[in-house]
């Protein structure tokens, strides 16, 4: 599970066991915070993580909604 | 403070896992319309009809009571929980081929009657959960695993058109076809979802939602790719919109 705190921004919980890998979420993030993940989870597929250092995510859980595997469990504003 | 903005809905099993293939519309489709019964607050009043297809797991997702019905015959199965059971919220998920090859005469003649029930179809061109075969839905030079050099109209005939064809009985009160291709179109759906079960609650006849889903997996293209192919093929011989729709007058 990868977590990101931010300050008054946004902040996307992702179930990597759940994530297929298809980089749906990817292409919808208006702040192109998702990216594919370098390691691999328990099924053997490259997964997503938030890369969001500089707390640009403005929760706006566009990538949750188009996420065929209800993988992105839960998106704080 | 940090406020919630998206979570799992409730009505889907807390430790549901999805298993269709990555990148598959379906689980787009389960999880907004458990999005609209949450937000309507009638999960507890609902029977859903499952069907014979990828989506055979149903009861695997959602946290709701569930008949499953034999292949085709969701709309009949619907129609008698229904009839027993009047005050619920009764729908049907149902592939193409289920709604419209083997069990075209159980969903035509529900619709005609005008049963009080929604139909949800999936429209994915083909069959999924078998390996890719042509459906009736099948597009005209589509490769499938029984049309390998594309449906021809001299030998395959013509694909069906549901909305199209639904939207000429009587006793069909809300028909629309819409699409998850983009997520302006899946926030459309999800509009659409949520009139067929109002339309439903009052009592107004059978409504058929209508969904352009992607298989990539059969279809052989990536997640991405098989959204331009719905835009780009799928968009022109299945066009998009309300097809039907009663106001509570003509009921
Ligand atoms: C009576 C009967 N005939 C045929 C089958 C084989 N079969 C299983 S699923 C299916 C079609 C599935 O396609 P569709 O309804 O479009 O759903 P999808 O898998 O694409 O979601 C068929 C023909 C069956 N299970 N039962
Ligand atoms: S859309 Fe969901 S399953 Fe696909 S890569 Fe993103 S988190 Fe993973
Ligand atoms: S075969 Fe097609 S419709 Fe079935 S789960 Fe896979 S991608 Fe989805």
């Amino acid at each position: 599970m990868l977590l990101k705190k931010g300050i008054d921004m946004g902040r996307v919980v992702i179930d990597s066991e759940k994530c297929k890998g298809c980089l749906l979420c990817v292409d919808v993030c208006p702040k192109k915070i998702l990216k594919k993940s370098e390691t691999f989870n328990a099924k053997g597929i490259y997964t997503v993580y938030a890369d969001d250092k500089n707390n640009e995510c403005i929760g706006c859980a566009l990538c949750a909604k188009r996420c065929p595997d209800i993988a992105i469990t839960e998106v704080y504003r | 403070m940090e406020t919630l903005v998206f979570q799992k809905p409730k009505s889907i099993h807390k430790d549901c896992k999805v298993t269709f293939c990555p990148g598959c519309d379906h689980g787009v489709a389960i999880r907004i319309i458990a999005e609209v019964l949450d937000e309507m607050n009638i999960a507890d009043k609902t029977i859903v009809v499952s069907s014979i297809g990828c989506s055979v797991f149903l009861n695997d997702y959602y946290n709701l009571d569930i008949v499953e019905a034999p292949h085709g015959r969701a709309m009949a199965v619907a129609t008698g929980v229904k009839r027993a059971k009047p005050d619920k919220l009764v729908f049907t998920y149902q592939g193409d081929g289920d709604f419209a090859s083997i069990g075209l005469g159980e969903s035509m003649h529900a619709i005609s009657r005008g049963e009080k029930v929604t139909a949800i179809c999936i429209n994915n061109t083909n069959y999924g959960m078998t390996g890719g075969q042509m459906a009736p839905t099948t597009i005209l030079g589509q490769k499938t695993t029984t049309t390998v050099n594309g449906r021809d109209a001299e030998v395959q005939g013509y694909p069906i058109k549901i909305c199209e064809m639904a939207s000429t009985c009587e006793g069909a009160a809300f028909v629309a076809r819409c699409s998850l291709d983009s997520s302006k179109e899946i926030e459309n759906t999800k509009r659409m979802i949520r009139k067929a079960f109002e339309s439903q609650l009052a009592g107004q006849g059978a409504s058929v939602i209508e969904i352009l889903s992607t298989c990539p997996t059969n279809w052989k293209l990536s997640p991405q790719e098989s959204h331009e192919r719905i835009r780009k093929e799928l968009y022109p011989v299945f066009p998009l919109g309300i097809y039907k729709e009663k106001t509570s007058k003509q009921v």
